[in-house]
C-alpha cells in the first residue's frame, strides 16, 4: 500500500494526520473513544472516496474538510436524540424570585474586560469547563464560537428551532461563566 | 413597579439573547432598566461578553497527540482497505 494512487499516499496518512485530526476533533467533541473513531472513519471515508481527489486542496485540507464533515454528522446524530429540553435548569442560579443567590452572583474578577486574554491557562480552563456542559450546550457553543458560525447556520444544520438555540447558549454561558469564575478567576 | 422590573433570571436571558442580536425595542428598554440598578447582571454581561470575544480565539487544535495503540490500530484497518482493492 505503499504507492501513491490518484494523488494520494494513504499508507502514510495515520503518521503524518492522525494526532493533528484528533487534536482538531477533541476541541470539538471531547469524548476521546468518539474521536478516535472519528479520526479512524475519516480515513476510511477518504480511501473510499479517493476517486473524488480532484488534487485541487491539498491532500492535508482535503483530509480535514472530510473530519470536519464527520464531526458535523456526530453533532447532527446528537441533536436529534434530544427529546425534550430539561425544564428551568437555569433555577439552580436563581432563586424563588429570581435572583442571584448568595452562591452563584457574579463575582469581581478584578480585570479589564475589554482587553483579550494572554494567558494560555485561560483556554485550558475554558475547554476543561466546556467539557462538563450537556454534549448539546457544549455543540452550540463550538460551532458558534470556535468555528464562528452564525445561529441561522447552527440551527439549520442541528435542525434546532431558534428558541431552543437560544436557551442552549444562554445556559452554557451561565454554566462556563461560573466554571471559569471558580477555576480560574480565583485561582490566579 | 415589581412587573416593570425585570428579574435576574430574565435579565440574563436577555443579556444572551442580546449578544445574538435578538432583542426587541421593549426587551431593550427593559434590560437597560434593570441593569441601571443590578450590578451583579451588569457584571454578568461583561463577564460572559468577555468569554465569548475570548473564546473566538481558542486554539483551533488541542495540545494533544494519539496514542502510539490506536495509531497502529488505525494503521491496519486502513491497510487491510486499502490492500483489498
Amino acid at each position: 500500500m505503499d504507492t501513491i494512487i490518484n494523488g494520494l499516499a494513504p499508507a502514510l496518512w495515520v503518521d503524518k494526520y492522525a494526532d493533528a485530526l484528533y487534536a482538531f476533533t477533541i476541541v470539538r467533541i471531547s469524548d476521546r473513544e468518539i474521536a478516535k473513531d472519528i479520526v479512524q472513519d475519516t480515513f476510511l471515508n477518504a480511501w473510499k472516496a479517493r476517486e473524488s481527489y480532484t488534487g485541487k486542496a491539498s491532500e492535508k485540507n482535503w483530509l480535514y474538510a472530510i473530519c470536519k464533515n464527520k464531526i458535523i454528522d456526530h453533532y447532527r446524530k446528537g441533536a436529534s436524540n434530544i427529546v425534550n429540553v430539561a425544564a428551568r435548569e437555569e433555577n439552580e442560579y436563581f432563586d424563588e424570585a429570581e435572583h442571584w443567590t448568595p452562591d452563584t452572583k457574579p463575582g469581581d474578577w478584578g480585570l479589564d474586560y475589554t482587553q483579550p486574554v494572554e494567558k494560555k491557562e485561560f483556554y485550558t480552563v475554558l475547554e476543561k469547563c466546556k467539557t462538563k456542559l450537556k454534549e448539546i450546550q457544549q455543540t452550540v457553543f463550538v460551532m458558534k464560537y470556535l468555528d464562528d458560525l452564525d445561529s441561522e447556520e447552527i440551527c439549520k444544520v442541528l435542525d434546532l428551532k431558534p428558541s431552543y438555540y437560544w436557551v442552549l447558549i444562554h445556559r452554557a454561558k451561565l454554566h462556563l461563566r461560573t466554571c471559569l469564575e471558580k477555576n480560574w478567576v480565583n485561582v490566579q | 413597579m415589581k412587573k416593570l422590573i425585570l428579574s435576574c433570571k430574565r435579565a440574563t436571558y436577555l443579556i444572551s439573547l442580546k449578544e445574538e442580536g435578538k432583542l426587541s425595542f421593549r426587551q431593550r428598554m427593559q434590560l437597560r432598566t434593570h441593569l441601571s440598578i443590578c450590578s451583579m447582571c451588569k457584571k454578568f454581561e461583561k463577564q460572559t461578553a468577555f468569554i465569548s470575544g475570548n473564546a473566538k480565539h481558542s486554539p483551533q487544535h488541542a495540545d494533544v497527540t494519539l496514542d502510539q495503540n490506536s495509531k497502529d490500530k488505525m494503521k491496519t484497518t486502513l491497510k487491510n482497505i486499502v490492500d483489498e482493492k
